[in-house]
């Protein structure tokens, strides 16, 4: 028994995501017609390719807001922070599942509490506890560091509960197996859960990467000197003009988008049906 | 026999989450137990004394934060069902083996969220402005006869908000649940098909179901994301017109940031929040099965 | 086992890479934080205008004191508002600049939030130098902390010819009051079909101009008591704000781009604004000697004046980061002192200076082919001595905030009176814990 409006269903499948694909695009349209478009004409919403792209890239690179460095502290921080974030949250979300009981039940639910507080609230405690480590052997992870930048941001509720809610899909049976050929539970973790959980690592990776990348609250407070300024402070250091220059902003905004866009385009194949069945 | 096998189950857990725990006790929980206080404290941020619960009390009469509340409670009531929704739709859509250009469509409608909030703005502005794109559009088509004040009308101005949160994080949901989805096995599906199981069926009966977890995940974050909206509206409507499209997050800011600082104030607010989402959070476990 | 090597080796240079990251940053910090370091380092907004005048006092400087280094960070004005406040807050200096520039409206909630961490700056900052309302809104406690910068003074920027077309000469325009003004705008609508002006509905600068015209705020001249339920001013001006955006003469537009794009596009007629609206003006090359401007409207009543400002800012030194002596010299032989910088930050940004003796500069006294040969820098200048001083207390922007849905209400036919009273409620419990 085959389906029967499958070939219709699969066109309406096509003109639907086409819409929804367009939609979602233009605005990049938007910006890169604005690379090479004046400010004016931005502003006024032309859709039209200008003749200022290379003014505008000129402007970029020569002004005196340091956008290059910014691009290179920007993926220092993302790297290493997406890296120690997927590693301790899945350890935390894969521990939750596995390890089920009602005390860690509870701790889970503790944490959860952790990403319901509005962050403007905790940043000026937090600013002061950074800063504390100020003239002590701690002062690398102090303010003004990258390691600063990135600390609150390894462990996240988020991503454990994320983690949490997908290991719950991983079949106990595979673990059980592993402990009977006499596997250590830490080495189940590394050599059956994460090869088989690729879906949801790639997930986490771009996610994490990405709020890394555009993250701008904390960053701003904690890091200090300007050669340590990252991707969104700077862009927003360049829109605060009483005349912006949206055209070497547009520049600068479609170089910084491309890194999430291209991870995002690599990771995504890893969103193919039925990975855990290869498993089995 | 179980008490011992819990205590195992317990010892061996701790292993793997006391990172998180403790990074996360040492970098929110500390901090929040120092804004506790702070909400019970006003004056000058170098000079503050206790005031009791005078801050939360000051809540009840106060129109800004009413509005503020009222704002937020629509967004989250209107927005995040339709936005959850388009993006399990699209995501199951994008699973489908057969249909091609896949990674393109993906990507694509996942580029809104990567958007720097400058240029979303300045475009969602620029659309939507009253000769912009999406009147001609409306016009054209005869829908409207007369453009629509969008940034300018205090009810159009929160359709916008909307909208705008719609478009940016439909495809950061969408991950969520094609990640999800490749936890189903095919085989289920194929097994219904032989069924004669209609995809509708096959959607309602299988993917939703499979989809749970997930689909408590993304309600759950989604309601905090939106209780703690705060990009969007400071950029595109900047609150306005008024305090028309302001919300609970945006006051917490301006009143920490923007305004001579009244930390005390701004922390108790937070802390409703806290509660409110604490709150729905429940509901939303409870409704999800999740309790074992 | 493959994996497992590569996981444990993945986790070793993410862990090392973060250390030598902070290491690295570390002993950076510790050196460039220094405060008995000479490097003065000051924060400003506006990478082509405050920093760029900035740039013009650091050459200057150079002539007097070669040696002192003074290092420019941008940044945007609501990210060094936040900056400043989280640390200042927290008390701990580290990382906060010597010498900040500060918006008028905002300075006297800082005083009051932090009364320690600004220098007094009397003995550099001469009274009688600058425009009086300059100032006074750097000034609390009768000590002056604030050198004065560009000078908000508002003006009536006009297009000579839409107004032509619709029946006014230049002369027509000179020291009118905001009734006139409204009735030019129909003039001009009917005549000519173009929108007099553009106006936010959630901005109401249009409302700080004509209240400071009159000499009035949202408070009382002590900074204090929150004015607005029994101010005459104000509903005389609402009066007006109401009218203009009723009778279908003004545009409503939200946010200042949309502003700039009505200018540029010639889609109005006028601009009651600041004097730093110019530059932006000036973008519009193609409106070469199109544009003039005016002394700004006066209510008529109230003691009012055809002068006022609007916005505006001032340098101001930190006490915690060290070498305040250093920045106060730097400040004293620059922004306090020097006509010859004003003439140069006019030419480089078009800024008008709060320092009286500019005036007599080549730059204030030349005639500008963009606004028909009108000497506005004179002009600007001349009028910025007549704006009247108020008190901005500590609260202006939150008392707006307060204030943006009643003005609505008014607008759209709500009594005047108890709306007034009932934001005057309201504005005091927000401002009562500053």
């Amino acid at each position: 028994m085959m389906r029967k409006k499958s070939h219709w269903g699969l066109i309406g499948e096509y003109v639907f995501l086409t819409i929804i694909a367009i939609i979602s695009v233009f605005p990049f349209y938007f910006m890169i017609v604005g690379m090479t478009s004046t400010s004016q004409n931005i502003v006024a919403g032309s859709l039209a390719f200008g003749g200022e792209l290379f003014k505008n890239f000129q402007n970029l690179f020569s002004n005196n807001l340091g956008f290059v460095r910014a691009l290179g502290n920007s993926a220092w921080i993302a790297v290493i922070q997406t890296i120690l974030a997927l590693f301790i949250s899945s350890l935390a979300g894969y521990g939750f599942v596995i390890y089920h009981t009602k005390l860690s039940n509870r701790v889970f639910n503790t944490l959860l509490l952790s990403m319901m507080v509005p962050f403007a609230a905790l940043m000026i405690p937090l600013y002061r506890m950074f800063s504390a480590l100020s003239n002590t052997p701690f002062e690398i992870f102090g303010i003004n560091t990258f390691a600063s930048v990135i600390l609150p941001s390894v462990a996240t509720a988020f991503l454990i509960f994320f983690f949490r809610q997908n290991a719950k899909a991983f079949p106990i049976s595979l673990v059980e197996a592993a402990r009977m050929d006499g596997m250590s539970e830490f080495n189940i973790f590394t050599h059956i859960y994460m090869p088989s959980s690729k879906n949801t690592y790639a997930a986490a990776a771009i996610i994490t990467f990405m709020n890394s990348w555009n993250n701008y609250l904390w960053p701003l407070v904690v890091l200090q000197s300007d050669d340590k300024r990252t991707i969104p402070l700077v862009l927003s250091a360049m829109g605060a003009s009483y005349t912006p220059d949206y055209g070497m902003m547009m520049c600068g905004i479609v170089i910084s988008t491309l890194p999430t866009a291209i991870l995002f385009f690599f990771l995504q194949r890893q969103f193919v049906q039925g990975m855990l069945g290869s498993v089995k | 026999m179980k008490d011992n096998l819990a205590r195992r189950k317990n010892r061996m857990g701790w292993g793997f989450f006391s990172p998180s725990v403790i990074l996360i006790s040492v970098m929110v929980f500390i901090p929040m137990i120092y804004a506790l206080f702070t909400s019970f404290m006003a004056g000058p941020p170098v000079n503050m004394h206790w005031v009791g619960l005078q801050n939360y009390q000051a809540m009840f009469s106060d129109k800004t934060f009413l509005t503020a509340a009222s704002n937020t409670f629509l967004y989250l009531i209107v927005q995040v069902p339709i936005m959850l929704f388009l993006a399990m739709i699209i995501s199951v859509m994008l699973n489908d083996n057969r249909l091609k250009f896949r990674g393109l469509y993906r990507t694509a409608i996942f580029l809104p969220c990567i958007t720097s909030l400058v240029s979303y703005s300045l475009i969602m502005k620029t659309i939507f402005a009253p000769t912009g794109i999406a009147n001609k559009l409306l016009m054209d088509v005869h829908l409207i006869g007369a453009p629509i004040q969008w940034l300018t009308d205090p009810f159009w101005a929160k359709v916008l908000i909307i909208i705008s949160i719609t478009w940016r994080w439909t495809g950061y949901n969408m991950i969520f649940f094609l990640s999800g989805l490749q936890n189903i096995d095919t085989e289920i599906y194929e097994a219904a098909e032989i069924d004669g199981a209609s995809r509708w069926k096959q959607f309602t009966r299988i993917t939703i179901p499979m989809l749970k977890p997930i689909i408590l995940f993304t309600a759950i974050t989604s309601t905090i994301g939106t209780l703690q909206l705060f990009d969007e509206v400071n950029n595109i409507t900047k609150g306005g017109p008024g305090n028309a499209t302001t919300t609970l997050s945006q006051y917490i800011y301006n009143l920490s940031y923007k305004y001579t600082p009244n930390f005390g104030y701004a922390t108790a607010i937070s802390f409703v929040v806290v509660i409110a989402i604490v709150v729905l959070s429940l509901i939303q476990l409870k409704a999800g099965g999740e309790d074992k | 086992m493959k994996l497992k090597h590569l996981l444990a080796g993945v986790a070793v240079i993410a862990l090392g890479a973060l250390l030598t990251a902070c290491s690295g940053g570390g002993s950076k910090t510790s050196s460039s934080n220094n405060s008995s370091g000479k490097t003065l380092t000051v924060w400003c907004w506006d990478e082509t205008y405050n920093t760029k005048a900035m740039q013009d006092a650091i050459a200057s400087y150079k002539k007097a004191n070669g040696k002192q280094k003074v290092k420019i960070v941008t940044m945007a004005q609501d990210d060094i508002v936040q900056k400043l406040n989280t640390g200042l807050a927290s008390g701990n200096n580290k990382g906060l600049p010597n010498i900040v520039l500060i918006e008028d409206y905002r300075i006297q909630g800082y005083l009051t939030s932090y009364p320690d961490a600004f220098s007094d700056l009397s003995n550099i900052v001469k009274k009688d130098d600058f425009s009086s309302y300059k100032v006074a809104a750097g000034t609390k406690g009768g000590k002056r902390y604030g050198v004065p910068f560009d000078s908000g003074v508002a003006g009536l920027f006009y297009r000579t010819d839409i107004l032509k077309k619709a029946g006014y000469s230049d002369a027509d325009m000179q020291n009118i009051t905001w009734d006139k003004f409204v009735q030019i705008a129909k003039d001009v609508k009917s005549k000519t079909g173009t929108y007099m002006m553009t106006q936010d509905p959630s901005d109401l600068g249009l409302l700080r101009i004509m209240m400071q015209s009159a000499g009035s705020w949202y408070y009382k001249s002590n900074g204090k008591t929150v004015n607005l339920a029994n101010n005459q001013v104000l509903k005389d001006g609402l009066k007006v704000y109401k009218e203009l955006m009723t009778d279908g003469t003004v545009e409503k537009v939200s946010g200042w781009d949309a502003g700039v794009a009505a200018v540029q596009k010639g889609k109005v007629a006028t601009a009651p604004t600041g004097s730093w609206y110019s530059s932006t003006i000036q973008g519009a090359k193609d409106q070469s000697g199109k544009w003039r401007i005016a002394p700004i409207p006066r209510l008529s009543g109230d003691d009012s004046v055809n002068a006022s400002s609007i916005g505006g800012a001032g340098w101001y030194v930190l006490k915690g980061s060290g070498n305040v002596a250093g920045a106060k010299d730097f400040l004293k032989k620059t922004f306090a002192s020097d006509p010859k910088l004003m003439n140069t930050i006019a030419k480089d940004i078009g800024a008008v200076a709060s320092l009286k003796s500019a005036l007599k500069q080549p730059n204030y006294q030349a005639e500008y082919p963009f606004y028909s040969n009108q000497k506005v820098f004179n002009d600007l200048l001349t009028w910025a001595k007549k704006v009247p001083e108020v008190n901005y207390g500590s609260g202006t922007y939150q008392i707006e905030d307060v204030l943006k849905d009643p003005v609505s209400a008014i607008v759209k036919g709500a009594n005047v009176d108890s709306t007034l009273k009932d934001a005057q409620t309201q504005a005091e419990a927000a401002v009562k814990n500053q």
